[in-house]
């Protein structure tokens, strides 16, 4: 197995051809592995204290081995990066068709540093790479620009597939996201900040070459067999109409739903909470990507019938929002009309911005104006205007959405990095503590999901790599009571009990190192998560990676894989000078009781200690400080990456003279506020 | 005799047709109910009810809760007036 490497120097205009060795895919698997080990070599010859927004931060575009080869386990692009809204690692993966059409050009990983002079875009085709001037394409939206593209460059030798960012990016906001095809983004950690801070608009691929199979004939038969359990996996129907959105009624049940910035955690809108989706707007459903075999992505069009608010979007046609885009528009801005939530999702994709993120923050502000923590003075100092920041009124979100997107006001400067440093930066500019308003975890990054009664859940939101973060180490066997899945795991049902803590650390740890495995092979999480035993990716989908690559591993070296990534992206940001009280929570999910549902008065408090201890204990980490300890890193062979972290004081138990990063954490450079 | 209130969503909502029915039980067992349904709407209510591998009710990409949130087992007990909730979920995106 060999990869494809595409290093771009954007100061220069340098562009090189490397290739990745077979011993890199030994040692980090490929797909996210790969992506943090060029990163992380980056930054031993480069500053990683440097601002993110600066030409010495990198921006990587990676696809795992088992990415476009007919697997069916879908597709997954990785962006990695130094977060500019979180000032630690960030990445950010995404579907569609573009990760394997950059794999059909000849390439695996592109490489983007330093900064353009001026607006460009990089267009690869095949192995031809020109970087081009993109000044006509500045200012457009995400779904403009990859038209305008796919215009330009036409269907030869392939359809011109694109990564670009929107308005945000370009004005380098934190919380930017980076969109695929127009229409799906990769939304965490703010990659679109990155590129704009690059002047790099989009990057467009065109490609007809293939991919090399170690084994033909044995991924053909493992696909085959996939595509027949699959098939028999009844759940997996259910899934296809609805994708994540089967969620909000089962949420709603368990109470796991978030509402007006987790004042509730449940949806109050009739509309939103029902099954009216399906029936009024769901057309058809399509595969993201054409390597899937459930297809779980479909397309709305608003006719102007289905609810008064909707006859303000007749025509508006996009993909169905996702479960997190009906949490943050019907949950934390308590939106109550999918016409709008639907509406919503296009308008934070098309500007490129994470809604996650943009949520809190507009839920933060309304939240305040609810409470009369503010005046109608205060708001029109930062909205230079009357507004009325009346929960669910879609025309003041929009405008909002366009504050931050555009930095128009000092609404939008303040919170262009989300809902922690908004807050933040607003308490102290008023003079008063408004912190606990704020919807956080690590690194300042927001989610919207009820969190308190759900252990697993909560210590995820304060470990993830790339800060506060559902998708690094799943709350798949507490949340769910998978009591079936806690025995298979570790012998006894109590990781399925989320009512006490035991064993929950530990699941933060074991399915963070199987998320890293599947991040690392390429593919898609959901459809692990329709049978994790069955389709678990250290030994099932490992037998495809083998076919694959031809590197072949039992189950044990694979974890062992997983866990090595992870404390990869751990030893960047310990570097950073990131500590245990780093791997924190906000105000409201620790000590403010849920105020509603099966799990009224749970806090996170609770358990919160007991449950990071025990994740350390399971990671072989320093309980006291957070950090890795030489051991670990030598039983997982990262002796190398042991002796940076020993240089920069950044081990356990290691102290000496070198370098001494430990900084508190704070965001890339203060926006200020403009006159 | 006990009756019990069976909600569904989602994929159970289009197998069944309905949001909502009352069933009544001659025991007081989710078994019982699991049999009923599976008796009432066929194959394809079973493969969603029931894992074949280990006759429990199915877990995977599936949750099945009584009133205050907590998941059900093949041999839990159900109290009379019971809601049962019947869904098919996975988060993210």
């Amino acid at each position: 197995m060999e990869g494809g490497l595409l290093r771009v120097d954007l100061t220069t205009g340098t562009i090189k051809k490397e290739r990745i060795p077979h011993a890199l895919f030994e040692r980090w698997v490929g797909g996210s592995g790969i992506n943090d080990w060029l990163m992380w070599e980056h930054f031993l010859k480069h500053d990683p204290m440097c601002d993110p927004r600066s030409p010495d931060n990198i921006f990587i575009f990676g696809v795992g081995p088992l990415a476009g080869v007919g697997s069916g386990i879908g597709v997954k692009g990785r962006l990695t990066f130094k977060s500019p809204c979180y000032g630690i690692f960030g990445d950010s993966a995404g579907g569609g068709k573009f990760p394997y059409m950059v794999r059909f050009s000849g390439f695996d990983y592109i490489v983007v540093t330093g900064k353009a002079p001026k607006p460009v875009y990089l267009h690869i085709c095949n192995e031809e790479v020109t970087i081009c001037d993109a000044t006509h394409l500045w200012g457009k939206g995400c779904e403009e620009t990859h038209e305008m593209l796919k215009q330009e460059l036409g269907d030869y030798p392939s359809t011109t597939h694109t990564l670009s960012i929107g308005q945000a990016g370009e004005n380098q906001v934190g919380i930017a996201g980076v969109v695929s095809d127009g229409w799906r983004i990769h939304a965490r950690s703010g990659g679109g900040g990155v590129m704009g801070s690059k002047n790099l608009k989009a990057i467009a691929v065109q490609g007809n070459g293939g991919v090399k199979i170690d084994n033909p004939n044995g991924l053909l038969e493992w696909s085959d067999d996939f595509r027949q359990k699959l098939d028999g996996n009844e759940a997996a129907y259910g899934f296809k109409r609805r994708g994540t959105l089967g969620a909000v009624e089962m949420y709603q049940r368990i109470g796991g739903n978030f509402w007006r910035n987790n004042q509730g955690a449940l949806f109050r809108g009739e509309e939103v909470r029902s099954d009216n989706w399906v029936k009024k707007y769901h057309k058809y459903s399509e595969v993201c990507s054409s390597d899937c075999y459930i297809a779980c992505d479909g397309r709305y069009k608003i006719e102007g019938h289905e609810s008064e608010q909707a006859k303000k979007f007749v025509g508006e046609t996009f993909r169905h929002p996702e479960y997190l885009t009906t949490a943050s528009g019907a949950g934390a801005m308590d939106i109550r009309d999918w016409a709008e939530v639907a509406h919503w999702g296009k308008i934070t994709n098309d500007y490129g911005i994470d809604n996650q993120d943009l949520s809190c923050s507009i839920g933060f502000i309304m939240e305040l104006k609810q409470r009369e923590l503010i005046s109608d003075r205060d708001v029109e100092e930062l909205f230079g205007k009357p507004q009325s920041l009346e929960w669910g009124n879609i025309e003041d979100i929009e405008e909002l959405v366009k504050n931050v997107s555009y930095q128009t006001n000092p609404f939008g400067w303040l919170f262009r990095d989300g809902a922690y440093w908004g807050a933040l930066r607003y308490s102290e500019q008023k003079g008063q503590n408004f912190m606990k308003y704020a919807i956080y975890g690590k690194g300042g990054a927001s989610f919207t999901e009820e969190m308190r009664p759900f252990p697993t859940w909560m210590n995820n939101m304060a470990v993830a790599s790339r800060g506060s973060d559902h998708l690094k180490g799943i709350g798949l066997i507490e949340k769910f009571q998978r009591k079936d899945l806690s025995k298979a795991y570790f012998g006894t049902p109590i990781a399925g009990d989320p009512t006490v803590p035991d064993l929950k650390g530990a699941c933060t740890a074991v399915l963070e190192n199987q998320v890293a495995l599947i991040n690392s092979y390429g593919v898609c999480l959901f459809h692990w998560l329709l049978d994790p035993l069955s389709y678990a990716p250290e030994s099932y989908y490992g037998e495809a990676y083998t076919a694959v690559t031809g590197i072949d591993r039992t189950k044990e070296e694979r974890m062992l894989d997983g866990e090595r990534i992870c404390n990869l992206e751990k030893a960047y940001n310990s570097r950073l000078g990131l500590r245990r009280e780093h791997d924190t929570i906000c105000e409201r999910w620790m000590h403010e009781p849920c105020p509603e549902g099966p799990n009224k008065g749970r806090v996170a408090a609770d358990m919160f200690e007991q449950v990071l201890d025990e994740y350390y204990e399971w990671r072989g980490w320093d309980k006291e400080t957070g950090l890795q300890t030489r051991k670990k890193l030598e039983e997982l062979g990262m002796e190398d990456v042991a002796d940076v972290l020993a240089a920069d004081n950044a081990i356990a138990g290691e102290s000496r003279s070198g370098r001494a990063v430990h900084v508190e954490m704070k965001a890339s450079d203060d926006p200020g506020i403009p006159d | 005799m006990i009756t019990v209130q069976a909600e569904y969503t989602a994929r159970f909502k289009e197998i069944t047709q309905i949001t909502s029915e009352t069933i009544q039980l001659e025991q007081p067992h989710m078994a019982e109910l699991a049999q009923i349904l599976t008796t009432k709407y066929g194959e394809r209510m079973e493969a969603l009810l029931i894992d074949p591998k280990t006759q429990d009710l199915n877990t995977n990409g599936t949750l099945f809760v009584d009133s205050t949130g907590r998941r059900l087992f093949i041999d839990d007990t159900l109290a009379d007036g019971e809601t049962v909730s019947f869904m098919v979920g996975i988060a993210g995106g």
